[in-house]
């Protein structure tokens, strides 16, 4: 039964981070929602602006505020909430609700939390009572020991009685600072890592069940201990990579019915043991040779698997979790999906889903690939097919890495059964390729721990690229689109054009039908708008007579391609919505808000290639596309579709693709900035390293290089010499006639701003201008903004606007536009224009209270700027600051430094009336541990020592002891700032940097390389140093400056909490 | 593989590729949702003369082992899947699927669209239906129109014991079981706690009693239970029995149980049968295992002393009655599992303290 109550908060995960991504917006969303259907009074918190939960009408008070304990006691206190929601913000939201529940400050506030309590979590989280718990109700768990120190830890080992063993630390997301020991080295220095990451400071040592198979079960129990399973999956990857590492599968496919019943009856008496109240997911080991098994591990909140389960069945677990937290019981919640049954069943799903993980290992090329008990992996595909083929080959041709299937890898023997053994993310393609070169599925399934079951497959795919090869007849077309081969993997094997193979199949009439994802397997008639193609006997799919848009969304969360954009695909869906057309999503990232299939009209999860776009186009019988929304995905489909579409009723809404066109090809864009009179750096185009050459030292360097359509600056570089563009042209690109590399003047120490804007075709609104800390060169998508600018001079803004709406309206943009602006000497030059959405229209768009995506959607469908009384610049009167979230914890081997190549996979909004407030939550809500007092290491190049000083005097006056290296410290001292002198490293003498940061005497490090890529050695060590043991770290003199301004506001104390409703002056 | 059709009463032919016995199959098709227990329901004795459809679209998938056979037989006709797999896992170190159904001389039809199949059975109701080699499609379709139901016979004659069997396990408490067409999961559950004498569903009243055992557990099994047959036997036996001792029916047997105190039954458009199915018991709801086509008419319980007690949540049909004063109960769904899950296992520890106590 529903529990009263006055007001409940919603705690969110904050910035996408390794490990926890946009699965926690979905969750959140769902909950908030959900309690709102109910007519509760709502309350969230998230410092992430670019999440549909931060909208302000998802709750009744939103606040962007840093994820602190402190804060989130304040807000609980002005809002007078009396009920925390702590299972939908993942294991920060978890720990959040640990701290304050143990410190007795919810209880002091007058506050429980709702679902899972405190001692349930716990029992969860903390390895010992776990262990006390499971041994208490029978259920088997690895042997382990929980320890504090090295020295337990080989203790533990003995008791064990063999390596290897794995280390977990206690109260981290995903397995940050685990790892698998071999020897007592490992063991030392794995431990070491984990003892430091782990919140208790205590990690456990476990009996390893290494290359047993994984198999996992989301539970669900309410408070009548009803209890169901809605759905388990297989990891195709055997224990020892992490899940979140891992190709899952769902259901599980491998196990029988009486195994099956084993592991879910273990998983519910769990979940009853925990006495979760809600959703869980238990993680089991599962050892073939003899059907044993062991617990390993239980989330007491909804995941990212329970998203994934979600999305995989139907069953919306967040939005049934939060009715379960308020009191009500699974048989009272009604299943909106077939509306006559309940939420207490199981769900059965008549398909094969699987999940890929998708790697930043494209952007960090010098990151071991490895896959491990760590994640590194930023993001996931989700895929659906009626066979295990059909799924793969959609969910591969879906990460967006450029393969359009089980695509060929050349390698050998040796490199194959390295690959087999010790995984890295290419391993897929690599046992595709062993069986083309006759490897047997048994030889393959040996050496990888697969099960021959899943190799099997894989070698049903290799077996019909032969039959493809050797003739297609329409029964062997009709075999591989059932198996899920493209249309373009086709061509490639039987020599034909992807388009042509389109024609020859339509001509023969095989398209695909579309089913529908029902929870029931159609054993009830659903209502649910949620679809998967497959070729078969009918489609599900009847259009609509109303009119249709087709929004392409933005596939996997990677680098550069983050929830921003799966925010702008949700508010186009809104905005369509609410001028009454139907809005259909496209896409197959399963932890996002757009694949709910609450959200929009028709939910097509489908991979995003032109194929199975045109195919949903059709379904559909669709008026019109929206290719803004989706980042690089949609943007670079924009002008095969528009080619494909012709001569349909289908038409791309917005800007023209011809638009978009111009703004991504570097001469036609040019062309058009001479004659807007708009200034450039000087640039060209190398079809060869001899153009590139030349054409760099006609403009001389330093000069910005990079491969044409890039996203996230894939593979940007700063070069300074001959030498170091021919490295760069070696190493990083292939330079061809086709893939030309861009060479851009770099300018040196310029203010870099980014524009959004929104355009009618006649007027043009400037959304916002933002002005980056750091100096160009660094990656927008990395850069700290602030919002509206800081520096700039109001005729430098009045000059940015006249540009912004010059470019606008020569580019006929229809919807967004961004800019991307260099300041140098009081002159404006224009870097790039992007006509769409970009990722900062979700920051803007929380900054200002004005949603730009959902406003551009209605323009694209022939609304007017005058129509919403918007126009020109207006600039608001508070400060909004967008710091980013770097992956360089999970990722050993990748330098901390800020350049041209994103880095950052997530961020954050810090946003207040006072600049330096506004900076202070920026900073500490992207995590960075703010010192107020201690020690702090300078070490700058030659070029910012000047600069530095105002920050390094302001430090040394708040009681900082600064230690620098004698170049720093000889200039500060003759600038009359006391420094104590440390060596270099290579000095090889003490005190030095790494010592002083390991005796914990350093708590900030301001630290700017020097710009010659040759030269970063030391500081790479002491960057990593900072990086592990968590000293907030500065690389730049605007940013120490930055640091510096919010220390002084955390040595004030006493921030105030504000609601975005209040900001924007609408309480 | 051989290319073959599915066809049915209504005219519809889909084709697809044969596995298993090369024989033709005629029968009621009728579809399970389980996702996993393919072999314990191709022997479950509830789908005699009953062609299954598999909802889950890949079958075979971990082979076949003897352990997951409910009975000596395969009783389905025949089975219809979307994917029949090839090469299953080696986990279980059993057959194929294909090569269990050629042992049993059953066939099975694989490439077919049935979630398109399914939404017609959903919509049309249960149809009769044949699996055929690469025949005359129109002559195939003719058989299926003028085959008789299946129900029309007395399934249940086909796969009762024929003869009163006895198993001692020096458990102290001797239980009969009235084989309707067992599983073997309830023999198991039962043999678990009781010294268990199986009885053919044909056994005369008298001849229970004297057989010295403390209560009856009237099983699962195929067809209708208004056949008349049925009516002269099966139910005849508990009406006799019902003031005498401890009654407990699974399935068919809870709907003779209420046929034999006076209640109706009848037949569903296209029953339950998969492992989801949640009812509501006693203020709790339970996940349950199921396979049925007919039901209990709740309306029809008035004056017969039984009363509904358990609710399918999803459709509101009667999951289980109870009787007011008697010691007797019934569950239309499967406690025994096999396939599905055992959260109601307990109904048997409930059986047990029924009978030692002599009142629910």
């Amino acid at each position: 039964m529903r529990k009263d109550y006055k007001k409940l908060l919603v705690i969110g995960s904050g910035p996408i981070v390794i490990g926890q991504a946009a699965e926690f917006d979905f969750s959140g969303t769902q909950a908030c929602r959900s309690l709102r259907e109910e007519g509760y009074k709502t309350v969230l918190v998230n410092s992430n602006p670019a999440t549909i939960q931060t909208d302000t009408d998802t709750a009744d008070s939103v606040y962007i505020e840093p994820l602190l304990a402190e804060n989130v006691a304040r807000i609980i206190e002005k809002e007078g909430v009396d009920g925390v929601i702590s299972g939908m913000g993942g294991q920060t939201a978890l720990n959040i609700c640990s701290e304050l529940a143990d410190s007795g400050e919810l209880e002091r506030l007058g506050a429980v939390l709702v679902g899972t309590q405190p001692d349930a979590i716990a029992m969860s989280e903390d390895r010992e009572l776990f262990k006390e718990t499971m041994e208490r109700i029978g259920e088997p768990i690895p042997v382990s020991r929980s320890v504090n120190t090295i020295e337990e830890a080989k203790e533990a080992v003995k008791v064990i009685g063999k390596y290897p063993v794995l280390i977990r630390p206690a109260y981290t997301l995903g397995g940050t600072g685990g790892g698998i020991a071999h020897d007592e080295a490992e063991l030392e220095e794995i431990c070491a890592r984990g003892l430091a990451y782990s919140r208790i400071h205590q990690v456990l040592i476990e009996e390893s069940v290494l290359g047993w198979k994984e198999y996992e079960y989301e539970v669900m129990r309410d408070s009548d201990d009803n209890c169901i399973i809605i759905c388990n999956m297989e990891n195709l990857d055997a224990m020892g990579i992490h899940t979140g590492e891992s190709i899952v599968c769902a259901p599980c496919l491998t196990l029988s019915d009486k195994d099956h019943q084993r592991l879910r009856s273990a998983a519910i008496k769990v979940i009853r043991a925990l006495n979760i109240d809600g959703g869980c997911n238990v993680q089991f080991a599962y050892n073939p040779a003899n059907g044993d098994y062991r617990l390993i591990e239980v989330n007491p909140r909804v995941s990212r698997s329970s998203a994934l389960a979600s999305k995989a069945t139907g069953y919306p677990i967040a939005r049934v979790a939060t009715k379960i937290a308020v009191g009500y019981t699974l048989d009272e919640i009604p299943n909106r999906i077939t509306g006559t049954t309940y939420a207490a069943f199981e769900p059965a799903v008549d398909y094969v889903v699987i999940k890929i993980p998708r790697w930043p290992f494209d952007k960090f090329r010098t990151v071991d690939r490895h896959l491990g008990t760590q994640m590194k992996s930023t993001g996931e595909v989700m895929s659906i097919g009626r066979t295990f083929e059909e799924a793969l080959l959609k969910g591969l041709r879906s990460l967006e890495i450029g393969v359009k299937g089980l695509d060929r890898v050349d390698v050998d023997d040796a490199a194959i059964r390295e690959e087999l053994v010790n995984a890295t993310d290419k391993r897929i393609f690599v046992m595709g390729e062993a069986l083309r070169k006759g490897w047997t599925v048994d030889q393959v399934a040996d050496l990888a721990k697969w099960d021959a079951f899943f190799v099997q497959k894989l070698k049903n795919i290799v077996d019909m690229e032969e039959k493809i090869k050797s003739g297609l007849s329409k029964e062997v077309l009709l075999k591989a689109k059932s198996m899920g081969f493209s249309d373009d993997a086709i061509g490639e094997l039987c020599g034909m054009q992807p388009l042509e193979v389109r024609a020859r199949r339509k001509a023969d009439g095989l398209v695909p039908v579309y089913k529908m994802v029902d929870t029931c397997s159609a054993e009830f008639a659903a209502q649910t708008p949620y679809f998967y193609s497959t070729y078969g006997r009918s489609t599900e799919v009847v259009p609509s007579s109303n009119r249709k848009v087709v929004i392409i969304g933005g596939g996997p969360i990677r680098i550069g391609q983050g929830i921003e954009f799966d925010y702008c695909c949700v508010h186009g869906v809104m905005a369509l919505q609410e001028e009454g057309v139907d809005a259909i999503i496209v896409n197959n990232n399963p932890e996002t808000v757009s694949t709910d299939y609450d959200i929009s009209d028709r939910l097509y999860f489908e991979p995003l290639t032109l194929e199975d776009v045109l195919n949903a186009i059709e379904s559909e019988d669709a008026d019109g596309v929206i290719v803004q929304y989706g980042g690089q995905t949609s943007v670079n489909l924009a002008v095969d579709l528009e080619k494909a579409l012709a001569g349909t009723k289908a038409r791309i809404l917005g800007t023209s693709p011809d638009s978009m066109d111009v703004a991504e090809d570097r001469r036609r864009f040019s062309k058009l900035m001479d004659e807007l009179q708009i200034k450039q750096p000087q640039s060209g185009t190398g079809y060869s390293f001899e153009e590139a050459r030349s054409i760099a030292e006609n403009i001389g360097y330093p000069v910005l290089v990079r491969p044409s359509y890039v996203l996230g600056g894939r593979a940007m570089e700063i070069v300074y010499s001959t030498a170091e563009l021919k490295t760069y042209v070696e190493t990083a690109v292939k330079v061809s006639r086709n893939h030309p590399i861009l060479v851009d003047k770099y300018l040196t120490e310029a203010i870099e701003i980014d524009v959004d804007a929104l355009c009618d075709g006649t007027d043009v609104y400037v959304g916002g201008i933002m002005e980056h800390v750091e100096y160009a060169g660094c990656h927008s998508g990395d850069a700290t903004m602030v919002l509206p600018p800081f520096t700039l001079s109001k005729a430098i803004v009045d000059e940015i606007v006249d540009i912004t709406r010059r470019v606008a309206l020569a580019l006929r943009i229809h919807g967004l536009m961004n800019l991307q602006l260099a300041v140098k000497n009081g002159q404006v030059y224009m870097i790039e224009a992007n006509p769409r959405a970009s990722r900062t229209v979700p920051f803007i768009s929380k900054a200002t209270g004005i949603p730009l995506a959902k406003i551009a959607t209605k323009l694209m469908l022939g609304k007017t700027l005058k129509d919403f009384g918007l126009s020109g610049y207006r600039a608001i009167d508070h400060y909004a600051i967008k710091a980013s979230v770097f992956p360089f914890l999970k990722l050993p081997g990748v330098d901390s430094i800020l350049t041209p190549e994103m880095k950052s996979t997530g961020e954050v909004m810090g946003i207040d009336e006072d600049f330096s407030k506004a900076c202070y939550k920026a900073l500490i809500a992207a995590g960075n541990n703010l010192p107020t007092e201690g020690g702090v290491y300078v070490t700058v190049n030659d070029q910012d020592k000047e600069k530095i000083l105002a920050p390094v005097k302001a430090l040394k006056e708040m009681g900082f002891t600064i230690y620098a290296t004698k170049g720093t410290s000889t200039y500060l001292r003759g600038c009359g700032v006391e420094t104590t002198t440390v060596f270099k490293l290579d000095e090889g003498q003490k005190p030095n940097a790494i010592g002083l940061m390991r005796d914990g005497k350093i708590n900030l490090v301001i630290n700017t390389p020097s710009q010659r890529s040759g030269a970063i050695r030391d500081g790479y060590t002491i960057r990593r140093l900072a990086v592990e043991l968590e000293i907030p770290f500065m690389t730049t003199v605007q940013g120490a400056d930055i640091a510096v301004r919010a220390i002084k506001v955390a040595r004030s104390g006493g921030l105030g909490v504000r609601s975005m409703k209040e900001f924007h002056g609408l309480v | 593989m051989a290319c073959g059709y599915l066809v049915l009463e209504d005219g519809t032919a889909y084709k697809g590729e044969l596995f298993g016995s090369e024989a033709d199959a005629f029968g009621e098709v009728v579809f399970s949702t389980g996702m996993d227990g393919y072999q314990e329901s191709l022997t479950d004795p509830s789908f005699r003369g009953q062609i299954l459809v598999t909802t889950y679209p890949l079958v075979g998938d971990y082979g076949t082992v003897d352990e997951f056979d409910q009975s000596s037989a395969v009783h389905t006709r025949g089975l219809v899947v979307r994917e029949y797999c090839r090469h299953p896992s080696a986990m279980y170190k059993g057959g194929t699927l294909d090569s269990y159904m050629k042992r049993h001389g059953i066939p099975g039809i694989s490439g077919i669209d049935t979630r398109d199949l399914v939404i017609k059975l959903r919509t049309e109701g249960t149809v009769r239906g044949a699996i055929v080699g690469d025949v005359d499609v129109e002559e195939a379709i003719r058989k299926v129109r003028s085959m008789p139901l299946p129900s029309e016979s007395n399934l249940v004659a086909e796969v009762s014991c024929k003869e009163i069997l006895r198993y001692d396990g020096g458990k102290g408490l001797k239980v009969g079981v009235l084989d309707c067409g067992t599983k073997s999961g309830i023999l198991r559950d039962m043999r678990a706690r009781f010294d268990v004498v199986q009885f053919p569903y044909d056994t005369p009243a008298d001849v229970i009693k004297e057989s010295g055992v403390r209560g009856i557990l009237v099983t699962n099994g195929p067809g209708d239970p208004s056949h008349p047959a049925i009516a002269k036997t099966v139910v005849k036996t508990i009406s006799d029995l019902s003031s005498q001792m401890p009654l407990y029916g699974i399935c068919y047997g809870s709907q003779v149980i209420a046929r034999a105190l006076g209640a109706s039954t009848y037949k569903m458009k296209f029953g339950h049968r998969g492992c989801n199915q949640p009812v509501k018991f006693e203020g709790r709801v339970y996940i349950t295992s199921q396979n049925h086509g007919y039901a209990v008419d709740e309306a029809s319980l008035d004056g017969t002393g039984l009363v509904a007690d358990q609710i399918n949540v999803n459709d509101g049909t009667v999951e289980g009655v109870r009787h007011r004063d008697l010691p007797i109960f019934t569950s239309q769904y499967h406690p025994e599992a096999s396939p599905g899950p055992t959260d109601t296992a307990f109904l048997f520890d409930r059986f047990a303290k029924m009978i030692k106590e002599g009142k629910l």
